[in-house]
């Protein structure tokens, strides 16, 4: 995403600018089911950096609040839970997607007005 | 030797979670944590490096515990703070005075010497601005973890008054009928006296306090009466005009409790008519001295704190 020699400057407003982002691309990948470590690796390589621990407490928050349905998979040798995206999950990332896609519009507004 | 690591440290995660949540975060930690860590040795890592890298990344197991129970990890959090903090102030400006207060009076009466008084009291009210403290934060860390609602909203109404002339030619009309009050009285009781008596006007201060004593207080009055004038002239108090008056408080309040102290504050023939005559013990007349004594001290160091008050807050506004 973004990154320039000031990031470390800018750390606490951009963490906080993408930390709403995380429920919105944890829900659209896992569209897909998947599970933890597996979705912490997704959501870096498309652009989602996240740290661990703030991602496996808010998959059982995300679960418990009935956006993600969950299933153990004891097929291969290391039993692992499994997410996915549940009906209103789904609602949710459309919901969030049309909101950040909002705020992206209006953000180039902006700097259409500046030019 | 490796799995220990690893062990200890879902253990303790898992260790002040409810225990419907315990099987299940364990055994997802367990697999989340073998895949990082299977993705580091993969990488050549050794095991045991890797294993210490990924426990590292996932940080205090105490957050990570926190955040699978949905706790707060804070004492008390945004929604009650200002509640809690508004509260305190208010307790612990009328609690520990109050405490502080009846205890010398207690003390008082039961005839207990100058210093003991004293220190009793501060140790009573020292005790009560902790309990007070403690008990308060108490409420709303509970208050905090259930989620409950204080009823207390924000409105308009709530917003500090601005000073204006308006309020100041008020105070300043106050203080003066207030003093001038005060100064005829003073006089009406050691001329004229309240109760009907033949010989000499019986006054209820002692009539020995006149001129010297009375008139020093009078003295005291029209120099407050100045302040006030003064207050009004700079259009508001400053520090130096609350020290002026703090110390005009000082004067009368040592001017009353050496009387007192004395036994000459009080007209001896108007206690004996009065009280002793119609059957009231020593004992209710010592009672009487002592409450005299926590009215001058209290009124006037009421009034210093008013004078720094208005300072202060004058000060900020400026």
């Amino acid at each position: 995403m973004v990154t320039d020699m000031n990031d470390t400057e800018f750390d606490g407003h951009l963490q906080e600018l993408r930390r709403g982002t995380i429920v919105l691309a944890s829900l659209q990948l896992l569209r897909t089911p998947g599970y933890g470590y597996g979705l912490l690796e997704q959501l870096a390589s498309a652009g989602f950096p996240t740290d661990a621990n703030t991602l496996y407490p808010l998959l059982r928050r995300l679960e418990k609040q009935g956006y993600l349905d969950s299933e153990w998979n004891t097929d291969e040798a290391r039993p692992r839970k499994f997410y996915r995206t549940s009906e209103a999950g789904i609602r949710l990332a459309t919901t969030l997607t049309q909101e950040v896609a909002a705020i992206a519009a209006a953000t180039a507004a902006l700097r259409e007005e500046e030019n | 030797m490796t799995a220990t690591l690893t062990d200890r440290y879902i253990m303790a995660t898992v260790r002040s979670l409810p225990e419907a949540l315990q099987t299940e975060v364990r055994d997802e930690l367990r697999a989340s944590i073998a895949d990082a860590v299977d993705a580091r040795t993969e990488n050549g890592e050794p095991l045991e490096h890797a294993e210490r890298a990924v426990l590292t990344e996932l940080g205090d197991p105490g957050v990570l515990a926190a955040g699978y129970a949905d706790r707060p990890l804070h004492l008390i959090g945004p929604k009650y703070y200002l509640t809690w903090w508004r509260l305190l102030k208010i307790l612990l400006a009328i609690v520990p005075a109050c405490a502080f207060g009846g205890v010398a009076i207690a003390q008082a009466l039961s005839g207990a010497g100058v210093g003991e008084i004293i220190g009793e009291a501060i140790a009573v009210a020292l005790s009560v601005i902790v309990h007070v403290s403690f008990w308060t934060t108490l409420v709303f860390f509970v208050l905090e973890r259930t989620g409950a609602d204080t009823g207390a909203r924000w409105s308009v109404d709530q917003l500090p008054d601005e000073s204006h002339s308006g309020t100041a030619r008020a105070d300043l009309i106050a203080s003066l009928v207030m003093l001038a009050l005060f100064a005829g009285l003073l006089l009406w009781d050691q001329l004229r006296g309240w109760v009907p008596s033949d010989d000499a006007p019986m006054s209820i201060l002692n009539p020995e306090l006149w001129p010297w004593g009375i008139g020093a207080l009078i003295v005291l009055l029209v120099v407050e009466a100045g302040l006030a004038l003064a207050v009004f002239a700079r259009g508001r108090w400053t520090m130096t005009l609350a020290w002026i008056n703090a110390a005009i408080a000082v004067c009368v309040m040592s001017l009353g409790l050496t009387a007192l102290g004395r036994g000459v504050l009080f007209n001896p023939r108007f206690v004996d008519e009065v009280f002793l005559a119609n059957g009231v013990g020593g004992d209710a007349v010592t009672v009487l001295a002592v409450l005299s004594g926590i009215a001058i001290v209290g009124i006037t160091v009421g009034d210093m704190v008013d004078g720094w008050r208005k300072a202060a807050r004058s000060r900020l506004a400026v």
